[in-house]
């Protein structure tokens, strides 16, 4: 009990020192024996240990334990009852936005975390801006050779000239937006979603899309199953079994490219370490592991460099690969997304 | 338990102090119960009115969404009750009636499937299941069918999933209340000149229905909070409560919504509970 007290005392000094006098903190910060990095988990998780956790031990001599999985009421759950054990955490799809407006996580300490060469779209104040994924459409090979695949929406709608079933993700993200550049709004008009107009578009390939898939292996699967012949994912998991063989390749034409986020919950333990871990994430080398095993490259401008030439092409940040891609409207997403859930789930549950 | 009460006229010290012995060896269950459950269970009814308004139970109550979405959850409830009290029924009573080894056996295959993840059985029901999947295959490959059959990615897979879940849940129950039924009321029937229909529709079946009845709340309630499986095997068009839920806690933090929609599931379930209890224990003293 007294070796407790006196540890959590030694802790709240080390955040007094932390927050208000960063010229003192640096060295005075004390180091606790482990910090907790929450993640997606699976093959993430064992990256993140070969490249940013290890990275982290070597240089300050903490150990990193890793959690998962991602979970938004959780971190809700724990900010609120003041028993925060994640240092860091990533935030998943578009939660990040509204994690900051809920104030659930810590401000950044950009003196720590040097953003200075990160594109000023994504430095924020409290969102640590961690890699770059993609919603693209993918399509099996031997039923589309040669570059007869559909390319873009317009023509995965086109169950004439592309027949085969289809699978779509069994939520409003991305799907909204797809049936608007499938009815031909033009990409950077797709903000604000005009609902009506998309739903209007989904109902008439409604009956062609067997699968509206939840989890993301599930794509991938339907594909190599011949479940599907076209279906919507996430570009690393296509990266992944077309590696590993699979007949299938992505068409990045009207993908939607997402910023994958991490930050520190609000109360966080050991604030100073977890800007630290965070700074130790933008390190260029590793995010080039990281995207060449997972194809989500971090935003560091000099990350491609470190890149294989023959990764490149399958990296959503890869400058032709980009200007195919829109981005996803996160503030729409965060303003509107509960009532188009809503609207989806009524979607979904009428018949035929 | 009536020799127990004899014992407490003549010599009633040893048994109240083995009451309390119990009692106090039954204290740690029920403070876990009261804490972690009891507790929890409160602070959530209170979230679902903490606006200080029925609010969020009008939503509930008014929005088409949840009203068919509850009752296609029931509905899939039922259905997966009903097809697991026909299957499990005659495997109870084989299971009663057999060999030691196939006792053994049966049970072990009926055990099996709990050392399994849910999530890794519904992956294999995807594989079995699918357009290209084994049993498609194998019909088409016999020249009995031309197009697929739509076994998965609607109503029946995920009914064929739970089902596969839920078995175990219904076989044992029933199994126990079989094995306490005296074989010589039976015998005594059949010696009497009962045929073998009627000695197990008079005597097996209503000794059997406080098991039947254990066993269909529990798939039934336990089938109404179903989630993953019907997620997967549903491929998106069907929905249950639980998925609702779930997305209003997870994704839009909605925890008073969330919770009001909760509680509805709980009067729900405790109301189909008391009307099972009242149907199967209505016929039990019918039969006795």
């Amino acid at each position: 009990m007294t070796f407790r007290i006196t540890r959590r005392a030694a802790l709240g000094a080390g955040l007094a020192a932390a927050l208000p006098l960063p010229a003192i903190a640096q060295g005075a910060v004390a180091k606790p024996d482990r910090i907790v990095v929450n993640a997606s988990g699976g093959a993430m998780a064992n990256l993140f240990r070969r490249t940013y956790n290890a990275e982290f031990e070597k240089r300050h001599g903490i150990r990193v334990v890793d959690t998962s999985p991602v979970d938004f009421g959780k971190l809700r759950a724990m900010v609120e009852s003041g028993n925060v054990e994640w240092t860091v955490t990533e935030l998943g799809g578009q939660d990040f936005v509204r994690a900051k407006q809920m104030n659930l996580l810590e401000p950044l300490d950009l003196s720590i975390i040097d953003l200075s060469r990160y594109p000023a779209a994504v430095r924020d104040s409290h969102i640590f801006p961690s890699s770059v994924y993609s919603t693209v459409m993918a399509f099996r090979t031997d039923v589309f050779p040669n570059g007869t695949h559909p390319k873009g929406w317009a023509e995965f709608w086109d169950v004439r000239r592309f027949p085969g079933p289809r699978s779509l993700r069994n939520h409003p993200v991305d799907n909204l937006e797809f049936a608007l550049l499938a009815d031909g709004v033009a990409m950077d008009k797709i903000y604000p979603i005009d609902m009506d107009r998309a739903f209007a578009k989904l109902d008439q390939l409604r009956q062609h899309v067997t699968v509206w898939w939840t989890t993301g292996a599930q794509p991938a699967q339907l594909l190599v199953d011949r479940e599907v012949v076209l279906a919507s994912g996430w570009n690393g998991r296509f990266y992944d079994i077309a590696r590993r063989g699979a007949p299938v390749a992505v068409e990045w034409q009207g993908g939607c490219a997402k910023q994958n986020a991490f930050g520190i919950p609000r109360g966080a333990r050991h604030t100073h370490w977890a800007n630290q871990f965070l700074q130790v994430m933008t390190t260029p080398q590793l995010q080039a592991v990281y995207a060449t095993e997972l194809a989500y490259p971090g935003l560091h401008p000099d990350t491609l460099n470190f890149v294989e030439e023959s990764v490149k092409p399958h990296l959503p940040t890869t400058p032709a690969n980009l200007e195919k891609q829109f981005w996803l409207g996160v503030d729409w997403w965060t303003d509107n997304g509960q009532r188009a859930q809503e609207a989806w789930n009524r979607w979904m549950l009428r018949r035929g | 338990m009536p020799a127990a009460r004899v014992a407490t006229s003549v010599r009633p010290d040893p048994v109240r102090a083995r009451e309390r012995t119990l009692l106090l060896l039954a204290t740690p269950a029920l403070l876990v119960i009261g804490v972690l459950f009891v507790w929890p269970l409160l602070r959530l009814l209170s979230m679902s009115v903490a606006d200080g308004t029925l609010v969020q139970f009008e939503k509930a109550a008014l929005d088409v969404l949840y009203v068919t979405v509850l009752w296609e959850s029931i509905e899939i409830g039922l259905i997966v009750t009903v097809i697991c009290l026909l299957l499990a029924y005659p495997v109870a009573m084989w299971l009663v009636q057999t060999s030691r080894f196939g006792f053994i056996l049966g049970m072990f295959f009926l055990l099996l499937p709990f050392w399994t993840s849910v999530l890794v059985r519904t992956y294999a029901w995807m594989v079995l299941l699918g357009r290209s999947g084994v049993i498609n295959r194998a019909l088409r490959d016999l020249g009995w069918i031309d197009a697929p059959l739509p076994l998965l990615h609607n109503r029946l897979g995920v009914l064929i999933g739970i089902v596969h879940v839920m078995l175990p849940y219904m076989v044992i129950p029933i199994y126990a209340a079989l094995l306490r039924i005296d074989p010589d009321l039976r015998r005594a029937a059949e010696g009497l000149g009962a045929p073998a229909w009627r000695a197990f529709a008079r005597i097996t079946l209503p000794l059997s229905l406080p098991g039947v009845f254990a066993g269909c709340a529990l798939v039934f309630v336990i089938t109404l909070g179903f989630f993953i499986t019907p997620a997967l095997l549903g491929g998106g068009r069907v929905m249950m409560i639980s998925m609702l839920i779930e997305q209003q806690v997870r994704e839009f933090l909605d925890w008073n919504f969330a919770a009001a929609l909760a509680t509805v599931l709980l009067v729900v379930t405790l109301a189909v509970y008391a009307m099972l209890g009242r149907l199967t224990g209505g016929a039990g003293h019918a039969g006795r």
